[in-house]
């Protein structure tokens, strides 16, 4: 049960911290390669 | 020299977070600053729609849960990651799909008409100064907190944080708020998962029992102290309180595509469970750390100021800033854009450069308006409980319904808004006001019953509608 705790909690950090990083890249490469790139003007949808 | 480290992490991470304001440019026109020209990707989707609902509720006050309940309050907010995954998967992709729509109020105007537009737009935007009023207050307690000021000094920290939130808000609108909201949700999923496993590892020294036994003991504790009702009225308050307010709704509508609007949705509330387990892990990593005596409030500080290093403790205070700033930012924006759409121009037609300014003006008064009755809201929890109350039984059936039925009837919108709000502010007095119930044991006797007569206020007025049409 212990070991159990451990894992959930253990595993909850890490999937936060993969979160953080994923928008950080993100935000990252909207910053650098420029609006047209990462938000494009036209709007579109798939529905 | 340990001030000095301090102050130098503390500079760094504002000019980091001004240079990323500054990135995102000034608005040029009313769409951009509304839904960002609906050109967001599904990272910044997601991380902005964490980074709002990731406010001190579910950071400061969930480590005093843990302190005190365990991992029972980690069970009632699963509710909360229903809610999400919910309305991703039912009703984000509807309301994205709806053209020319930029607010809540839009739908429910698409649906109903100009009226309950008018009545949403006014919902709304009482609602966001509501939420922004209770978010200033904790940004001003934090900052408080850090320079360690005197009580009288919290009207100055709440212009700190008001000042500089309405300042990027104000010119960049969403697209600001959704570049800084990224960049601070970064900082925080990153810095405080961190801070759980460095005190884990070096205050526990890798005990796993110590951990779990102070869990079990919490826990215990929090259900032998938590009454059924009360656990009632959380599980209530998180499933219906926050569904789509005003800046999750604009997060919708600014979604690149309907799919990354309903990913959006589903990955936030999966993210919700981790951060709850990763917050209220902290609280009860605290029973063994910090002094008993500390208040509720003031758990995560203690602990923080404790484990970590000086310039640790710094930084870790600028992120709980932001924590604040990434959900004040979003109501500001979402309570200018629901003023100038819903409201202003139900009234008179107005050219994009108008409306623009409109929004900006609206973006500073909103936030004038939040700094002042900031200094009236005690509690944080108790103060996003009373906005939930409202919230719900005014706007959801409304909106949902109108969502999926064919020929939504105006007369039933306007029914249903008019007598949830009606019912729900007057309940909310009575329990509060009259009965002084507290305010989460009142939250299930106000939202269910609000919600009950808002649904079936609908009914009867898309019913006497059919009814006149046949005749």
């Amino acid at each position: 049960m212990e070991v159990l705790v451990f894992i959930i909690v253990g595993f909850g950090s890490l999937v936060a911290i993969g979160c953080g990083i994923w928008v950080a890249i993100a935000l990252g490469s909207a910053i650098s390669t420029g609006r047209k790139e990462n938000m494009p003007e036209e709007p579109e949808s798939d529905s | 020299m340990e001030t000095a480290i301090s102050a130098v992490v503390v500079i760094a991470y504002v000019v980091l977070l001004t240079f990323v304001a500054l990135r995102a440019r000034t608005s040029h026109d009313f769409e951009d600053f509304s839904i960002a020209n609906r050109s967001l990707p599904l990272a910044l989707v997601f991380g902005c729609l964490a980074a709002t609902y990731v406010g001190p509720g579910f950071t400061i006050g969930f480590v005093g849960k843990g302190y005190n309940s365990g991992f029972l309050f980690v069970g009632i907010a699963l509710a909360y990651a229903i809610q999400n995954i919910f309305v991703g998967l039912v009703v984000a992709p509807k309301l994205r799909a709806l053209n020319n729509c930029y607010t809540l109020g839009d739908a429910i105007g698409q649906k109903y008409g100009k009226n309950c537009q008018v009545i949403a737009g006014i919902i709304s935007v009482g609602l966001c100064a509501g939420f922004s009023a209770v978010m200033a207050k904790a940004g001003g307690d934090i900052i408080n907190n850090i320079f360690n000021l005197p009580r009288e000094y919290s009207w100055l920290s709440v212009a700190i944080i008001v000042v500089f939130t309405a300042l990027y808000t104000t010119f960049g609108g969403l697209r600001a708020s959704v570049i800084t909201d990224a960049f601070q949700f970064a900082s925080f999923a990153i810095f405080l998962p961190v801070t759980l496993l460095l005190t884990f590892y070096f205050h526990l020294h890798g005990d796993m029992s110590i951990f779990y036994n102070q869990a079990y003991e919490a826990t215990a504790e929090g259900i032998k102290s938590t009454s059924f009702i009360k656990i009632i009225g959380l599980v209530t308050a998180f499933l219906l309180g926050e569904t789509l307010i005003p800046p999750y709704a604009n997060m919708t509508l600014a979604s690149k595509t309907t799919s990354i609007s309903r990913n959006g949705f589903v990955l936030a509330g999966i993210f919700s469970i981790f951060w709850f387990t990763v917050m209220v892990s902290l609280g009860i990593m605290a029973r063994s750390i910090i002094p008993e005596d500390t208040l509720e409030d003031h758990e995560l500080y203690k602990l923080v100021e404790i484990v970590m290093p000086h310039s640790g403790y710094a930084l870790l205070l600028v992120v709980l800033i932001s924590v604040v700033m990434s959900s004040l930012d979003s109501l500001l924006n979402a309570g200018a854009v629901c003023f100038t759409q819903d409201i202003v121009k139900s009234f008179v037609p107005l050219k994009n450069g108008t409306a623009l300014n409109i929004g900006r003006v609206t973006t500073v008064v909103i936030a004038i308006v939040a700094a002042v009755c900031a200094l009236f809201v005690q509690n944080i929890i108790n103060g996003l409980l009373t906005c939930y109350a409202v919230w719900t039984p005014a706007i959801l059936p409304a909106l949902i319904i109108g969502l999926w039925i064919k020929k939504p009837k105006p007369l039933a919108g306007i029914l249903s808004m008019s007598v949830g709000s009606a019912v729900s502010v007057t309940l909310w007095i009575i329990f509060i006001f009259i009965l002084k119930q507290s305010v989460d044991l009142s939250l299930p006797s106000v939202i269910i019953p609000g919600l009950a007569f808002s649904i079936l206020a609908y009914f009867i007025g898309h019913l006497w509608k059919t009814s006149k049409s046949g005749a």
